[in-house]
């Protein structure tokens, strides 16, 4: 945490460098976080790009209080996605088939799409609350302090919203025995 | 669950720790696994180099409006003007600030110029094909930032250098010579610097050769695939445009593959 303090710190005093670090650091985890919220890969491209050039023009008011930078990324990406359903007017998006990572095997690539699909169109009947836990633990890869730290609640809180999240989608996820 | 997602213990291992709900415990488990399929969705390579280019352009003009606040106000007939006199006495550090610079951003001309001096001091026809090749791509990807903003006209004007890029890269590149009267340097813009002629093969050639037509090869594919999938997020006003660049970019790349051939 310490690294990535000093890191954030000459970052905010024009270090293009440690700017850039920053960028290659959390890049992916913010375009999982939108594509997981909004179900749509297109739009999240431009969507993440977007959250790192407004974290560029407000890195200065970001104060460190022992909270990971993602943290305030995935706020700056929340903040995002809130307005594109606010634009949009809709709360379901039709999904975009290339949602899968670049894998060389087509059995596997067309198992890991349907697999994304299902997780995505499932996040779709979980509260805000619980989609918004689910996003920052699997897609973020926050650990629950981090979270509870991002979304201003208490670990147990986050815990329980975890959990509850996991109930439900265990209703909708198609999970074999043998997994 | 922080055993199995954090420590990665096996599902069967957790459940011996809890024998009476095992039956519950599974399926939340097996859950809490297959949600873990958010960790592959992965951008798109094109786009994350796409992006990545973008936001080192705008991290640049960050950059110097905060450490050059009179940037923002010094007229742009006097930049060019800078640029004549300056280019060749220019500290490495604005000659690189200015090369991620995109097309609305005060430092382009200094780029554009850049990029002439180099071709205008490389001796070896191979190495000013691989700065074409080079300058090539980085005017398809302005192409594709202008795209984003509806600038048709500015697309127009950039796609008119991919097309000259490319028709140098053929011409360099081709085994027929082609002795070329030099041409003066001018009022910006356009600014033209002298070519040299047709240099002496120097040693090592045929490795930059084979180096280069690997390098154009895949520019050939990738630069009309990312030009394309500008095209269907462009908004209507800058799709014109657009589909002159992508048939800018086909046939100057079959015309440098042919030369490299």
């Amino acid at each position: 945490m310490q690294d990535e303090k000093k890191l954030v710190e000459r970052a905010q005093h024009h270090d293009q460098e440690a700017f850039a670090q920053l960028y290659e650091e959390h890049f992916d985890k913010i375009y999982r976080y939108v594509t997981l919220k909004i179900g749509n890969e297109t739009e999240a491209e431009d969507m993440t790009q977007q959250v790192f050039l407004n974290a560029l023009q407000s890195i200065s008011s970001f104060k460190w209080k022992g909270v990971p930078f993602s943290a305030w990324l995935f706020r700056i990406a929340h903040n995002q996605v809130v307005d594109y359903f606010r634009s949009k007017k809709r709360t379901t998006v039709p999904l975009d088939e290339s949602l899968a990572s670049d894998n060389n095997n087509p059995q596997l690539l067309t198992e890991q799409k349907l697999d994304i699909e299902q997780l995505i169109l499932a996040t779709k009947q979980l509260t805000e609350a619980q989609r918004e836990v689910i996003s920052l633990r699997f897609a973020g890869e926050l650990s629950i302090a981090q979270v509870a730290k991002a979304i201003g609640k208490s670990q147990g809180a986050v815990k329980a919203l975890q959990h509850s999240a996991i109930v439900a989608l265990r209703k909708t996820l198609r999970v074999t025995e043998d997994e | 669950m922080e055993r199995l997602l954090v420590k990665g213990e096996t599902i069967e291992q957790c459940l011996q720790s809890y024998p009476e709900q095992a039956a519950t415990l599974k399926s939340l488990l097996q859950t809490a696994l297959a949600s873990r399929q958010a960790v592959a969705i992965q951008p798109r390579a094109e786009f994350k180099a796409r992006a990545r280019y973008q936001f080192h352009s705008a991290l640049q003009e960050w950059v110097t409006q905060r450490r050059h606040p009179f940037l923002s106000w010094f007229p742009r007939w006097a930049t060019v003007v800078t640029i004549v006199l300056g280019v060749l006495m220019m500290g490495g550090g604005t000659i690189a600030a200015a090369s991620y610079s995109m097309p609305d951003n005060l430092l382009y001309p200094v780029k554009l110029a850049t990029e002439q001096v180099q071709v205008a001091l490389t001796p070896s026809d191979i190495g000013k094909a691989e700065l074409c090749a080079k300058f090539a791509d980085r005017r398809v990807a302005e192409i594709i930032y202008t795209a984003n903003k509806g600038d048709a006209q500015r697309i127009e004007v950039i796609t008119q250098r991919l097309d000259e890029r490319l028709a140098m890269l053929a011409r360099l590149t081709s085994p027929i010579e082609v002795a070329e009267a030099p041409r003066m340097l001018e009022a910006p813009p356009p600014m033209q610097l002298e070519e040299a002629e047709s240099s002496q093969e120097i040693p090592g050639d045929k490795n930059n050769r084979a180096k280069l037509r690997s390098t154009v090869a895949n520019y050939a594919i990738n630069h009309p695939a990312g030009l394309r999938a500008a095209l269907k997020k462009a908004p209507e006003s800058a799709k014109p445009a657009l589909r002159r660049a992508i048939a800018v970019s086909v046939a100057g790349y079959e015309k440098a593959l042919k030369a490299l051939d």
